[in-house]
């Protein structure tokens, strides 16, 4: 329920959702939740709706397709406040103190003209560049100049880890954290963390917007969220994605000349990627459907332990993660450990409770490819040979180790029966990333 | 190929082999195999011969639930319960009412039909209010019927407060509490006739034997109830 009119601005929310005092606002505009003109298409999230699946009685409509989000109908309308940039004054909102390399500087300016021109831009930069703090700059002119900022990503983990970290560089501004496990109650504020699905509840709201991960599931090949993206932003605003690892949609918008790019090869620190291992295993699928692992990786494990040296253990599927832990726990090492999926209900419990380095190591699917920093780990992936693990996957799993000044390497290691060129790729593009680092 | 309604994961042609052997026709398939197993079908359990629920080897026949209201009322009501109340029902009673999918009908409707087909009795959905229809779009018992004869033969009252307490005779207060009323025109029909009320989930037992009460009332021959949980 809306209550007070400010959680309105710049937002579409189902007319029977507002409180009664807000019902007669004279500054909300309506307009159809689903529109009939070309078929049943969602005003909301964009979608084609097939009339016999989207039929209510009494020839009304919904829209099966952004339900999970609070569903849309003909029986309410959508209603929308103009975003009115209704902020407190702040001339130096950034509180930040860290130093930013010359490198890095330079992608942070970048930022700064693409905001100021209102530009469409893909920031490519390596696992680890420090993607987050090269924002930093830009976002504080946009504060400053008293603009709305939002920063989405596809991936809820990477809203939970950026969410802290711009709250600390930016303490004296208005902030909100939004997605589908969050208890925070919806308030307006200047800047907006949130995952791609909840962007569907904003309309012509940021004058500014990032997508982080933006080559991900389920943003990546996502029409809904693409439309949802394209209604949260303001028709003159500025678009910034960013990634490390480009999909074909990004390539073609940047040869169409939509989208321009800047580039960023090496890491913060200065070191390069570590370059992955890959180990050639017999009947490894086999031995992991039957509970089992291979010597040479309980002995890696074991080692891995006994040195304190924490890590993610990789596996394509949700099923292998039992198998694996019960060939680890059957192996006799003495470890404490979990198993994270993207379903799983404890998963931010765990994932919190392996960066409070309570655990030795975390089991996990891909959901933790990417946009989370675990200090000093190294990885390992079993079966990278599966179809799961693509070229980017790969890149950015092997992008969680080395993040750290403290520890800049560490090991990747990909076992696997065959070398796929998925791997082949990855190991490719890893090197060409450190070969354009070394020109720099 | 068609997605499972509730985890969207493509139904193959999976079909279990309870379905081959079996000589009624062949059930749509609307959801998975995993997702159909997470449901706990009633038929296949001793249940409480008043209000439907699973009976354990502690439980009394009828439970203690049901004996209360024996004592208390002044009819005797059945209610037979098809699934178990669950956290698989739990969770589709939320997607399905509360967040108003209203395809989410069809997961449940062939299995109701199957149940109602045989059916002399009359059979009347419990209603929803004005203000749920307003919002809601749909009221989630007849959504269930969809490929079966009903009588919308109730109305959830728009005010229970119209008739002051002085005014009330010792009827008026036995129906104190009561949430419906019977659809003026509509009476007749179940005069001395047996009628089947059908409503999505028996918890306490108080709604569906209101609902009763005013069906015996205005002359019914006997009145049961089918739920889809319990």
């Amino acid at each position: 329920m809306i209550n007070d009119i400010s959680e309105l601005y710049g937002r579409q929310i189902p007319q029977r959702d507002l409180a009664a005092s807000l019902q007669r606002a004279v500054d909300i505009h309506l307009r159809p939740a689903i529109s009939h003109d070309h078929g049943l298409v969602c005003q909301r999230c964009g979608s084609k709706l097939r009339r016999s699946l989207a039929s209510l009685p009494n020839h009304h409509f919904y829209c099966y397709v952004c339900i999970q989000m609070g569903r849309v109908d003909t029986l309410s309308p959508l209603a929308y406040m103009e975003e009115p940039n209704r902020f407190s004054d702040n001339q130096s909102p950034l509180s930040w103190l860290g130093q930013l390399t010359e490198l890095q500087t330079e992608c942070a300016n970048k930022v700064i003209e693409v905001f100021q021109r209102r530009q469409h831009h893909l920031l490519w930069a390596v696992t680890g560049a420090g993607k987050t703090e090269m924002l930093f700059k830009g976002i504080s002119w946009a504060v400053a100049n008293g603009l709305r900022v939002g920063i989405a990503s596809p991936r809820v983990d990477v809203c939970i880890e950026l969410f802290p970290r711009i709250q600390a560089a930016f303490n004296q501004v208005s902030m909100v954290l939004l997605h589908g496990k969050s208890e925070q109650r919806y308030q307006y504020s200047q800047i907006t963390i949130c995952t791609t699905h909840q962007l569907l509840r904003f309309y012509h709201a940021f004058d500014v917007l990032i997508i982080d991960e933006v080559d991900v599931f389920p943003y990546s090949g996502n029409p809904m969220l693409h439309y949802g993206v394209q209604n949260a932003i303001k028709p003159a605003g500025a678009m910034l994605y960013l990634t490390a690892t480009p999909d074909q949609a990004l390539f073609k918008a940047i040869s169409r000349k939509k989208l321009s790019v800047s580039y960023l090869p090496i890491r913060y620190h200065g070191h390069y990627l570590p370059e992955i291992s890959v180990i050639r295993v017999k009947n490894l699928a086999q031995q992991i459907q039957t509970s089992k692992l291979p010597k040479q990786i309980l002995r890696i494990i074991a080692e891995l332990v006994a040195e304190k040296q924490r890590f993610l253990l990789f596996v394509p599927h949700i099923k292998d993660l039992t198998r694996v832990a019960d060939a680890i726990k059957n192996a006799g090492i003495m470890a404490k450990f979990e198993t994270v999926f993207s379903a799983d209900p404890d998963r931010l419990e765990k994932v919190a409770l392996m960066r409070k380095r309570q655990l030795d190591f975390l089991i996990t699917t891909t959901i933790l490819e990417r946009g989370v920093t675990f200090p000093g780990i190294d990885v390992l992936v079993l079966k990278a040979d599966n179809d799961i693990f693509s070229a980017a996957a790969l890149v950015q799993i092997a992008g969680r180790v080395g993040r750290n000044t403290d520890r800049p390497t560490g090991q990747v290691l990909f076992y696997c029966e065959v070398k796929t060129p998925n791997i082949k790729s990855c190991d490719r593009q890893i090197k060409l990333m450190n070969r354009k680092a070394a020109k720099l | 190929m068609k997605d499972c309604l509730l985890c969207g994961a493509g139904l193959r042609n999976e079909m279990p082999l309870g379905d081959l052997i079996r000589l009624t026709p062949l059930r749509k398939r609307t959801i998975c195999e995993p997702c159909s197993a997470a449901f706990s079908p009633l038929e296949s359990f001793p249940t409480c011969s008043g209000c439907g629920r699973k009976r354990t080897k502690e439980m009394p026949d009828p439970c203690y639930d049901c004996q209360r209201w024996e004592k208390d009322s002044q009819f005797k009501f059945i209610n037979t319960a098809l699934f178990e109340y669950n956290p698989a029902m739990k969770d589709y009673m939320k997607r399905y009412k509360f967040a108003g999918d209203y395809r989410l009908r069809q997961v449940f409707s062939e299995r109701i039909h199957e149940q109602l087909r045989k059916q002399s009795a009359i059979i009347v959905p419990v209603p929803v209010g004005a203000d749920t229809m307003a919002t809601r779009g749909f009221n989630q018992v007849t959504g269930l019927l969809e490929s079966d004869r009903y009588l919308e033969l109730l109305n959830v009252r728009l005010d229970k407060k119209t008739i002051r307490q002085s005014e009330k005779n010792r009827q008026d207060r036995l129906m104190l509490g009561q949430p419906f009323e019977m659809m003026a025109p509509e009476k007749n029909q179940i005069k001395n006739q047996a009628v089947l009320l059908v409503d999505d989930v028996y918890t306490t037992g108080t709604t569906i034997r209101h609902a009763a009460a005013l069906l015996l009332q205005a002359g019914a021959a006997s009145v049961r109830g089918l739920t889809l949980a319990r």
